[in-house]
């Protein structure tokens, strides 16, 4: 066994530990450990993929060399690899651009709470990302729960506290149906680690037998995780969550958190159930539907909405609509594309989370639309990094937005019902996205301060916010590639799928 | 010899044009002035006018002169370029064509010296002069055109630099009229491209042929789609010539223009429409084609309406000048339905009436225009008592009337026994009746509206003490006294007419 | 000539924009002169290009494995690459003297530039994502000169503009999946490249992808019902509107739906469907709608762009005819109209520049005081209507002998609907003409006493156009021949 094998388990494990520290560190200590140790797991992820890539198949990594039932495994392929590695690079980035934020908004006793939360839930997201035990894995979830909760409520005001209990409740009922599929499964089929699951499911299937409590236990699951995942309709706590948490907070929860949920049940539909039954169960066109339903309804709420954060936040509910339409077309391409939004959608949403909050800085604080009259001008930087977020979501070509249509729309292109309300869908989702974030450009760019505006605007210089700029140019780059270098990715998440089998 | 044919178009038009340009600049000027110095209306320098009338009088004779001898000398043809694909501008002098330029040669020429002296009061000669010129190059352009797309070129251009002369006084009247006559001209217009499309894809050519191209093998099938074609042409051409129902522009536009470009418009422009219907129907379609079918029987009905029509509307009218343009509609509706009957001696009476109505109407139009610019007179009413003033206008306007009227020993007489003696001859149901006794009909209602101002004229029951005894100036009288005398000629010596005509009948009917 | 060349095109004119604001010009007049040349440049370039066309593509970029940025220069890529050629350096010159009068022309230059390099890559594009990409790229690039004014009514217009423009390029990419699926190859061939043994007998769902597509990229030509868009775009200054909004813009889309058609459905899957004759529906009412709408506005730039709207349809009826002689008269109606159009926009670009006046009403007697405007004018209206000798007659000749070849029904309706059009078109253009000419007899030239032509900038360009509307309306033989070459070689 290679050295490097150690790494993911290692990664959990540092992430898991680096928390505890961090509570006897001051704030600043604190994060100075945080993103040391982020950059370490990004390190480590980088190389157990270029590892796994080398060796061209996953491996599976025994804790204590104890075998299932007793022990507990994870389980590598390029797939996870490539996902921890770029969580990582999207986790730093989004705490570099909120530092100003945090520095500002969270007490300063408390600083060191918020990277304790960090840190469990990057150890959590890793956990998520690696297991291969389906018990582990919703231990994880709750640990991912509590952590972002503790996100959402570092800045303390009574919107985020409302915010955060709503979010908890929604979140717990979520665990619990994940809890209630699991229990189903365990008793079906006696086992909890996911390859010994999909072994008794697969002769389940072939057999017939078990059929109407094998669609229920994945009903369940599925549910549940969308639920946490806030696909429409159960995205009512998103845009408080999103909206009114500090500035890192929502980045990493529109970007990471729910998409680490995502990620689970991708593994749930590969390795635990097995793609073929998904396939044949129903349970993916209600996945379909509300995606679909999710595309428009998120983007209509995010026209509606007169508060740029809130409107980003809205903005997530359709994204998240587009990750579950391409499950439910329930082909390989399909979760391809699905996989490939996940990142685009991770790189493109916290950019915009990031260069809203250098827009409304530049706005005197103000979040409000009439108040952001020409803030393109003012912020020179923020209002490019936004301009290339909203054509990204609106799907222009040479930003990762493009790709990931593209390929959503050839992934419809092999299905013979869905095709057509496919198509339509992701055009007129396109029209509404065009409304929402270019009607914002347009504003960034209006002439000078409305009249309406409330309040006083400033010019900010790139200088003035050298870890914002930094962290913007970052997200403009991977942005750009993502949409210019795709091929490479998209390969990638195809030889991470084929190893999950 | 195909340049003569080519310097009697181009002739009037360059002189037209060039005479445009001089205005032009002029006007210029003046605007130039009247916006810094904020003067009155110029005087207009009767030396310059003299000069003038000298240049036009000139070109208009040499033209004229030009035209004729081009017409009457052999058969000519000329391909001057492509416009379209396969297309050429493409003249070619046939019986018909010589016919024409040769009745517009004589209104021209009429019309043109009359305006001379009634000009004065317009105003504005040198465009007035410029569009005619260049109007009557169009023409001849028109009459010697070959095929459709070269008709339909001269056609347009017709419209546009005809449209000058109706809003020439510049009132917002005028302006109102002219735009409506543009418009119903192009409605007109455009309906004949719609249908020359058509043909262009069902005949062997566009080149007019006695009897029609239409091509028999790649029409059949599509009767019904050509027929229609047809009839939205017929249509479409006859707004020109006032047919119901885009006649309403007549009554509107000729009043407002002055009495010469009311009478040539009248005389001369009306019938272009019916040149363009001979051409489609005889040269390109082919009577044959429509000879029996719904389009033939509802034209007829069309012209019909529009002669009695335009009869009534005559007789009810007041002014003197719309008077006589209804009697336009309705006297050019008796061409097209000669037209419309499909047989020889129909023809021969539709080809002597467009002589005839074209000398008449042109020559009422002039008195018209001598009441106008000496009294300033325009209602019917007023012209009580007017024959004992000027008994040589009031004499020519009585033999215009009869002649229009059809009595002989008039023109008019000849023409209308062709046409009913036509319809008779056609045989078509109901219509062979109906026609001649809508036509004579019409006849006692344009003896009931044109005859009494000739008898109010002369015995007005009382003296109309508010104007002295005064013939108006010769370049008004003899071109009156002229046009009479034609009316009348070609009553009493029709022979040589009605030869030619029947010949071009025979050709195309046999 | 090298293919490389067909990149230095395209990007030329970008780098030309981008130097604008970098470069430290002394005067304005360096400035224009610097633009001037980029654009002569790029224009002989052009040129040159498609006098000794390379035989070879030339992939720039690639995205993913089909998915690549590739330049050709053929028959419908060369006449409208051309037509950007020839109109461009025409169109700064104007714009040189026209924004003398706005504000901020370096960013409107810098933009202005841009699009034309925009305007080669969709006229040079060899598959559907490169013209997809320019595409996209045109309605951004030309968004900035939409909002150029800052006022209320350019943010306005501009929110609508981009709605309308990544709208109509969502529903394109529809059909651009399709091709990219479905077809042997994402490139552009002549007669189609749907693979028809994969689809199997699906053909109800080409025909619904197809619309879709259709209508998308018929955004652009402002189609009915999306039309709105362009009237509205109108707050835009005047060269704007004229290149853009009725020539290079409004093209784009003509071309690309040209593109789609006989390139990559192919017409022979399309001619005769339900699909042909609805959009052939569609069109057939923009073409009066947008008459009756350029006869019922007063303001003149609003009143020009509805007739461009109706004017653009007429090129999309050539289009849906789906047959060679259909795409002949489409590609000739593309080259008059531009010309008519532009020279017609200018005119009151002129108008608007030399006194500010906008609506139609405002113009009595203008015809005495700019007299060289508005004898182009006029002779523009002439061409607009159809009169035979100016281009004009030439393209509505092509398109309707066209549909009366089509031997389709509704294709009759169509030329119905070119003859009205024509009618509306007269008058809405020759009253005008009416106006400025002959204002009445008491009209009163003191209270447009100040009122001049422009200078020769603004007037070298008109004479241009109206010596091409003649040459080409006397003389249409060579120019109607090779496109119908052209057209006989793609269907």
């Amino acid at each position: 066994m290679d050295f490097i094998q150690n790494f993911p388990f290692m990664s959990i494990i540092l992430s898991l530990f680096s928390g505890p520290l961090s509570s006897i560190l001051n704030g600043k200590w604190a994060k100075r450990v945080n993103m040391a140790v982020i950059t370490v797991i990004g390190l480590m992820s980088g190389s157990v993929l270029a590892y796994v890539l080398g060796t061209g198949q996953g491996f599976v990594y025994r804790m204590g060399h104890f075998s299932a039932p007793w022990g507990n495994e994870i389980r590598v392929g390029v797939l996870e690899a490539f996902m921890a590695l770029f969580f990582c690079v999207i986790m730093l980035l989004c705490m570099l651009g909120g530092v100003a934020e945090r520095e500002k908004e969270i007490e300063v006793s408390k600083q060191n709470l918020y990277y304790i939360m960090v840190n469990l839930l990057l150890c959590s997201l890793l956990a998520l990302i690696y297991t291969n035990d389906l018990f582990t894995a919703y231990v994880f979830v709750e640990i991912n729960t509590i952590s972002a909760c503790g996100l959402i409520m570092i800045k303390q005001n009574g919107r985020t506290i409302e915010a955060a209990t709503r979010y908890m409740i929604m979140s717990l009922l979520g665990s619990g149906l994940l809890l209630l599929g699991i229990c189903f499964l365990y008793d079906l089929t006696g086992h909890l680690l996911m390859s010994n699951i999909k072994e008794q499911v697969q002769m389940l299937a072939a057999t017939g037998q078990y059929h109407i409590p094998l669609v229920v236990s994945l009903g369940l699951m599925s549910v549940g995780l969308a639920i946490k995942s806030a696909l429409y309709p159960f995205h009512a706590w998103l845009p408080d969550a999103y909206g009114y948490s500090t500035l890192s907070s929502a980045a990493i929860l529109s970007s990471l958190v729910s998409k680490g949920y995502i990620f689970l049940l991708v593994k749930i539909f590969y390795r635990v159930i097995g793609f073929n039954v998904i396939c044949e169960s129903k349970v993916i066109h209600v996945l379909f539907v509300f995606g679909i339903l999710g595309m428009i309804m998120g983007s209509v709420s995010a026209i509606q909405e007169r508060d740029i954060r809130r409107m980003i936040a809205y903005s997530s509910v359709a994204q998240i609509g587009y990750i579950y339409m391409g499950f439910g077309l329930g082909t390989e391409i399909g979760v391809v594309a699905s996989i490939y939004h996940i990142l685009s959608h991770a790189a493109t949403k916290s950019l915009l989370f990031v260069a809203a909050s250098g827009i409304t800085d530049a706005s005197g604080g103000s979040r409000q639309f009439r108040d952001l009259t020409g803030a393109g001008f003012r912020n020179k930087l923020a209002g490019i990094a936004f301009t290339v977020g909203s054509l990204s979501m609106v799907g222009m070509p040479m930003f990762s937005g493009f790709i990931s249509k593209l390929l959503f729309g050839q992934a419809a292109m092999g299905h013979t019902h869905k095709m057509l309300p496919t198509l339509i869908a992701l055009a007129v989702s396109t029209v509404l996205n065009a409304i929402y974030f270019m009607k914002t450009v347009i504003r960034l760019y209006a002439p000078g301060s409305g009249e309406e505006a409330m309040v006083e605007g400033r010019v900010i210089h790139i200088k003035e916010q050298p870890a914002k700029s930094v962290a913007l140019v970052f997200f403009i780059l991977l942005n750009l590639i993502l949409g210019l270098n795709s091929e490479p990715v998209i390969r990638l998440i195809e030889s991470g799928l084929q190893m999950f089998d | 010899m195909d340049g003569m044919l080519l310097v009697s178009i181009a002739l009037p038009i360059l002189a037209g044009v060039i005479l445009l340009i001089a205005s032009f600049s002029e006007h210029l000027r003046q605007a130039e002035t009247l916006g810094k110095k904020k003067t009155g209306v110029r005087k207009e320098q009767s030396e310059g006018m003299k000069g003038l009338h000298i240049y036009v009088g000139l070109v208009l004779v040499a033209s004229v002169a030009l035209t004729l001898t081009t017409a009457w000398t052999g058969e000519r043809s000329l391909t001057l370029f492509t416009l379209l694909d396969e297309i050429p501008v493409f003249f070619q002098i046939d019986d018909i064509g010589r016919l024409f330029a040769t009745i517009v040669s004589i209104v021209w020429l009429a019309a043109g010296f009359y305006a001379f002296v009634y000009m004065k009061h317009e105003g504005n000669e040198k465009r007035y002069f410029g569009f005619y010129l260049l109007l009557y190059g169009v023409l001849t352009g028109l009459d010697f055109s070959g095929n459709l797309i070269t008709m339909y070129l001269f056609y347009e251009l017709m419209t546009l630099t005809s449209m000058p002369l109706v809003l020439h006084n510049g009132t917002r009247e005028a302006t109102m009229a002219a735009l409506k006559y543009l418009f119903y001209s192009m409605c007109g217009a455009y309906a004949g491209l719609f249908g020359i499309f058509f043909l262009y894809r069902y005949c062997d050519s566009l080149i007019f042929t006695a009897g029609g191209t239409l091509n028999a093998v790649t029409a059949s099938g599509h009767g019904g789609l050509l027929l229609t074609a047809v009839f939205v042409m017929i249509v479409g051409f006859g707004a020109k010539a006032g047919m119901f129902p885009l006649h309403a522009w007549l009554p509107a536009a000729h009043p407002v223009a002055p009495s010469p470009a009311s009478a040539v418009l009248s005389g001369i422009i009306v019938k272009s429409g019916v040149l363009a219907v001979v051409r489609v129907i005889y040269y390109i379609v082919g009577p044959e084609f429509i000879r029996g079918t719904w389009v033939q029987y509802t034209w007829m009905a069309l012209t019909l309406l529009t002669v009695f029509m335009g009869s009534m509307l005559a007789f009810r009218e007041k002014i003197f000048k719309k008077r006589l343009a209804y009697s336009t509609v309705s006297q050019i509706s008796y061409i097209l339905f000669g037209l419309s009957l499909l047989n020889e001696t129909a023809f021969t009476g539709a080809m002597l009436h467009t002589v005839t109505h074209a000398f008449v109407k042109c020559g009422l139009f002039l008195t018209a225009g001598v009441f106008l610019s000496y009294f300033g007179y325009t209602k019917v009413d007023q012209l009580d008592g007017l024959g004992k003033k000027m008994p040589v206008t009031m004499w020519c306007y009585t033999i215009f009337s009869l002649a229009l009227v059809g009595i002989p020993p008039t023109g008019g007489f000849i023409s209308k026994w062709y046409l009913a003696e036509g319809s008779l001859e056609s045989g078509i149901g109901v219509f062979s009746w109906l026609g001649p006794v809508v036509l004579l009909v019409s006849a006692l209602l344009t003896a009931g509206y044109l005859l009494p101002i000739t008898m109010k004229g002369f015995f007005p029951g009382g003296e109309n003490k508010a104007v002295s005894k005064k013939e108006p100036s010769l370049f008004m009288l003899v071109p009156l006294i002229v046009l009479a005398a034609l009316a009348v000629l070609l009553g009493m010596i029709p022979n040589p007419m009605i030869q030619y005509v029947s010949d071009i009948a025979l050709t195309l009917l046999q | 000539m090298d293919e490389k060349f067909m990149l230095l095109a395209v990007v030329l004119p970008l780098i030309t924009g981008v130097l604008i604001p970098a470069l430290p010009f002394k005067n304005r007049k360096q400035m224009c002169i610097f633009m001037e040349t980029g654009v002569l440049l790029t224009s002989v370039l052009v040129i040159l290009l498609l006098l000794n066309p390379p035989s070879d593509t030339l992939t720039v970029f690639r995205f993913t494995g089909n998915l690549s940025i590739t330049f050709r220069i053929d028959g419908a890529g060369s006449i409208f690459a051309c037509m950007a050629a020839v109109l461009w350096p025409l169109a700064m010159l104007y714009s040189f003297e026209y924004m003398k009068h706005e504000q901020n022309e370096k960013a409107f230059f810098l933009f202005y530039v841009i699009t034309y390099g925009v305007t080669l890559g969709v006229a040079l594009s060899e598959n559907i994502l490169t013209m997809y990409f320019f595409f996209e790229m045109m309605s951004l690039v030309t968004l900035p000169l939409v909002m150029h004014t800052r006022t209320r009514d350019a943010i306005l217009a501009s929110r609508t503009y981009l709605y309308y423009m990544l709208g109509g390029a969502a529903f394109a990419f529809i059909g651009m999946i399709f091709i990219l699926t479905y077809g042997t190859t994402s490139s552009f061939v002549a007669g189609g490249v749907l693979d028809l043994t994969k689809i199997g007998g699906r053909t109800n769902m080409i025909l619904v992808i197809y619309v879709l597509c259709f209508c998308g990229f018929a955004v652009k030509t402002a189609m009915w019902p999306f039309s709105t868009w362009l009237p509205k775009a109108g707050v835009a200054p005047t060269p704007v509107t004229a290149l853009l909004h009725a020539v290079a813009v409004v093209n784009t889309g003509a071309f690309a739906v040209l593109r789609i058609t006989y390139f990559s459905f192919g017409a022979d899957v399309i001619r005769g469907t339900w699909a042909q004759n609805a959009l052939m529906g569609l069109v057939i009412f923009t073409i009066v709608y947008g008459c009756s709408r350029a006869l019922k506005e007063t303001h003149i730039k609003r009143r020009l762009a509805w007739s461009t709207v109706s004017n653009l349809s007429y090129i999309l009826f050539g289009i849906v005819l789906m047959t060679p002689l259909g795409m002949t008269g489409a590609l000739s109606h593309m080259v008059f109209h531009s010309f008519m159009k532009i020279c017609s926009f200018f005119c009151a670009g002129a108008v608007i520049y030399k006194t500010g006046r906008n609506y139609v009403h405002e113009l009595d007697g203008f015809g005495w005081k700019m007299p060289k405007v508005f004898v182009s004018f006029t002779i523009a209206s002439f061409a607009l209507m159809g009169v035979p000798g100016l281009c004009g007659f030439v393209s509505k000749w092509n398109l309707a002998k066209a549909a009366v070849e089509s031997g389709n029904g509704m294709a009759y309706a169509g030329v119905v609907a070119l003859m009205i059009s024509a009618l509306l078109t007269a008058v809405y253009m020759l009253s005008i003409v009416v106006r400025a000419f002959f204002p009445g007899k008491d009209f009163d030239y003191g209270t447009i006493r100040d009122v001049e032509d422009p200078n020769w900038m603004m007037i070298v360009p008109l004479v241009v156009f109206i010596v091409v509307m003649f040459v080409f309306g006397l003389h249409s033989g060579p120019i109607i021949r090779l496109l119908q070459t052209i057209a006989a070689a793609a269907a």
